[in-house]
């Protein structure tokens, strides 16, 4: 998978019509062999530009930050990125008429061992679903399955799922990058990140780090897409897709089989209701 | 739908030995207009049920964040309970039909994470409906009981 | 000075380093969820002492926890009593096996900044009681640049034994300070050839060839000074997510905040991570916040390393472990940022 050519093309052609004030898109690193997400202003950055299977993070996370708002936007979103921002236009972070999208039919990316990454095995969109081009032949799209790893860990028993999820929130470190890192994390006054409020105390224990993970994979629930931009930001390396994947197979098989941000305008699963919403667990 | 019940139902695990006369901590977290009321009518009845359980009153059950429900179990309580109006009584039309999606999703991931499914409990309780909240609390407390007291992700050395 | 040096093959090191285990209090990198950790062993096999150096974290937290509880109060009627503090787990008597120069490096530039105005204890009493012993990587990772620095990497003195695998296979160990010399005294016996000297040399310039990232120190230091006003620093960082990782991998920085925690009538007092990346990190009491904006933040943490530690310590903060680019989610390193701003002449 590699579109170099034609996104360094396109961006130029943006910058030379005057359509974008600024381009977000994947550059080489200096080091190593992974990508770096780039801002450019102009068309003589656009050599930097590159899009390979490396290109891993969902650049959607971009339009959170003051580099973005309120400007006009070049931007390049795979299949997960895009149904990112299906659910930011829905939720009225970002104007569509100020984004140029290229959306890229996915093949999946790799992880730093060249290992294609785990959400790619099971996508069911490689496809990006909102664009003003598409690059890339449409792949297949998959049928959603329960993640194997979650349906590994919840037939165990209560007393080993509380041991390995307590080994894995111990390990936290409360530096809140998967919330930085996360597309659909855009309050300006994050929950978890209010270090000194007495809520969500910035210590680092084990409660606190259970408190901020759960109540953060919750208040995603039904808007999370599954990018693992969270995973590949914790430098502690801890399995958050397991909290996420928890939370979608619950919702796909009791809210209408809801997978978010797929149809456009379809907001996340907790924004609706139905009437036939199960209720038996409740008295 | 059957993958729910097989996800629920966990071995009951056997209380860690109680101290002597322990009693559990049950957080009650109940909407303004009908649960609250109907516990209200519960006392004016007369109607006698453990004071295990401490009210925190909020306007409607879509108020309840999960975290709510996470930093309750984290303090001081040994269990949760929520309760709101009866799906189309809620006095903002339609709180508790969001609420109620959101309670199924937290209490599906607090069970995953490794809390007992008994730890947290739903109900619907009307205003006329003071006999049915003793009874409710009263099974929520008999549950805790069995369980004992919580000490997963606990802020042990506060307590 | 030049101390003794020992010789040993393969199996005699793993005696070595099973007697110390055997003997000491000892951490040593542990795999946990695919990184190496340094965590108390009780045996080799439990540990990696030649970890590879991408995937192993800083021995930060055996001196500057991530976490820890500095004071514990209960009320009462009659005021407020101090809880007396616990018997503190790291400052115990401990070895530290494969740590990476570079780590050990940092410790040494930490104590000028830990003794300086403020004495602290805890980390006084930790570092007094730790003995590093230190494997010399093979080759450089392609994220590292500590050759560049302020500091001999091949004789300094912030570890105390080093341990060098040599081309012909056999390992060759030599204390750094008294204290590890004495340590050595007392922990082997086979002595070495005499040209174990001249093999450390050739392993040595090996490694420093190894490396694909170089820069002029003294150069880009004086440069990064002069371009304090430089709008570079906005191009070099525009891609920042502001997460804070890069501060709490960092094995030198030590910025901490300190939370209450508080239930009826008890209470802790904890100390944590803290991070200039953050946008709450100047936040004041009242709203006032002087550095809302990414790029600044960022340019004090380039100053900081690069400049004005050294400016008041005479030692570079930064010590060219590049974890800050391996942990950071969009692969930023500091490298190229302070680069990008002192070649922009």
């Amino acid at each position: 998978m590699n579109y170099t050519k034609q996104i360094q093309e396109i961006a130029t052609r943006l910058f030379s019509e005057n359509k974008i004030d600024v381009f977000v898109g994947y550059r080489k690193n200096t080091y190593g062999d992974n990508q770096v997400p780039v801002l450019i202003n102009s068309a003589e950055e656009v050599s930097k530009l590159m899009m390979d299977e490396k290109s891993s993070f969902n650049l959607t996370n971009y339009l959170k930050y003051e580099h973005t708002r309120n400007k006009r936007v070049g931007l390049i979103v795979k299949g997960c990125d895009s149904r990112a921002l299906n659910l930011l236009i829905t939720e009225n972070q970002v104007k569509r008429e100020n984004l140029y999208i290229i959306g890229i039919c996915c093949e999946g990316v790799v992880d730093e061992k060249g290992e294609i990454a785990g959400n790619c095995t099971e996508c069911v969109m490689p496809n990006a679903v909102v664009y003003d081009e598409l690059l890339g032949s449409p792949q297949p799209v998959r049928e959603y399955k329960p993640n194997a790893e979650v349906i590994e860990l919840a037939a165990k028993s209560l007393e080993e799922r509380a041991a390995t999820f307590e080994e894995i929130f111990s390990n936290c470190i409360r530096c809140n990058a998967c919330r930085h890192s996360c597309p659909m994390c855009y309050c300006a006054k994050c929950c978890i990140d209010q270090e000194t409020s007495a809520l969500f105390n910035g210590a680092n224990t084990l409660p606190n780090a259970t408190h901020a993970l759960l109540t953060w994979s919750l208040h995603l629930a039904g808007r999370c897409v599954d990018c693992r931009n969270c995973e590949k930001a914790c430098p502690m390396h801890l399995p958050l897709h397991l909290l996420h994947k928890q939370n979608e197979m619950v919702i796909y098989e009791n809210f209408q089989q809801h997978l978010s941000g797929i149809e456009e305008k379809d907001p996340g699963a907790f924004y609706k209701y139905s009437l036939n919403d199960p209720d038996d667990f409740i008295m | 739908m059957s993958e729910i019940k097989e996800q629920l139902v966990s071995a009951e695990k056997p209380a860690i030995t109680a101290p002597e006369g322990w009693e559990p901590v049950i957080i009650g977290i109940l909407c303004n207009w009908c649960s609250y009321a109907g516990s209200d009518l519960t006392g004016t009845s007369r109607l006698q049920y453990p004071p295990n359980i401490r009210i925190i009153r909020v306007p409607c059950s879509s108020r309840v964040d999960p975290w709510f429900i996470i930093k309750s179990l984290q303090t001081v309580a040994d269990g949760v309970l929520i309760s709101g109006c009866h799906p189309g009584d809620c006095h903002y039309i339609a709180g508790n039909y969001y609420a109620r999606r959101r309670f199924l999703v937290t209490k599906k991931l607090l069970n995953f994470v490794g809390y007992h499914e008994n730890r947290i409990q739903f109900s619907w309780v009307s205003a006329a409906e003071g006999p049915k909240f003793a009874k409710v609390v009263e099974k929520v407390t008999a549950d805790i009981k069995k369980l004992g007291p919580l000490h997963q992700y606990k802020k042990e050395d506060i307590r | 000075m030049s101390y003794q040096i020992y010789q040993t093959d393969k199996a005699g090191l793993a005696q070595f380093y099973e007697n110390i285990i055997g003997k000491n209090e000892t951490y040593a990198p542990v795999l946990n969820f695919e990184k190496y950790e340094y965590k108390k062993v009780s045996k080799l096999a439990d540990c990696n002492p030649e970890s590879p150096i991408v995937l192993t974290m800083s021995m930060k937290p055996l001196f500057f926890p991530k976490n820890s509880a500095i004071l514990k109060y209960k009320e009462s009627s009659e005021g407020t009593e101090i809880i007396p503090d616990a018997e503190d787990d790291l400052a115990k008597k401990r070895v530290v096996l494969g740590v990476k120069h570079c780590d050990a490096r940092a410790l040494q530039v930490l104590d000028k900044v830990y003794q300086w105005d403020y004495h602290d204890e805890d980390y006084r009493k930790r570092r007094e009681n730790t003995l590093i012993i230190s494997t010399r990587c093979e080759k450089a990772g392609a994220h590292c640049f500590c050759t560049s620095l302020d500091y001999d990497v091949e004789n300094s003195d912030a570890y105390d034994v080093m341990v060098v695998k040599a081309a012909d296979g056999n390992y060759y160990l030599q204390a750094h300070t008294d204290k590890g010399d004495a340590f050595l005294k007392e922990n082997t016996g086979k002595l070495a050839a005499n040209d174990g000297i001249e093999k450390i040399k050739e392993q040595y310039t090996a490694f420093a060839a190894s490396f694909a990232l170089k820069m002029n120190y003294e150069e880009v230091s004086k440069r990064l000074n002069e371009q304090f006003d430089s709008s570079e620093f906005e191009n070099a960082t525009s891609n920042c997510i502001s997460c804070n990782t890069c501060s709490f991998i960092c094995p030198t920085c030590h910025c901490f905040k300190i939370s209450d925690e508080k239930i009826k009538d008890k209470g802790i007092r904890y100390k944590a991570y803290d991070s200039c990346n953050s946008p709450y990190f100047t936040l004041m009491a009242g709203g006032h916040n002087p550095r809302p904006v990414k790029y600044r933040r960022w340019r004090q943490r380039a100053m900081h390393k690069f400049v004005y530690y050294k400016e008041r310590f005479d030692v570079n903060l930064c010590v060219g472990c590049g974890k800050c680019a391996i942990s950071c989610p969009v692969n930023i390193h500091i490298f190229d940022v302070v680069n990008q701003v002192a070649n922009k002449a």
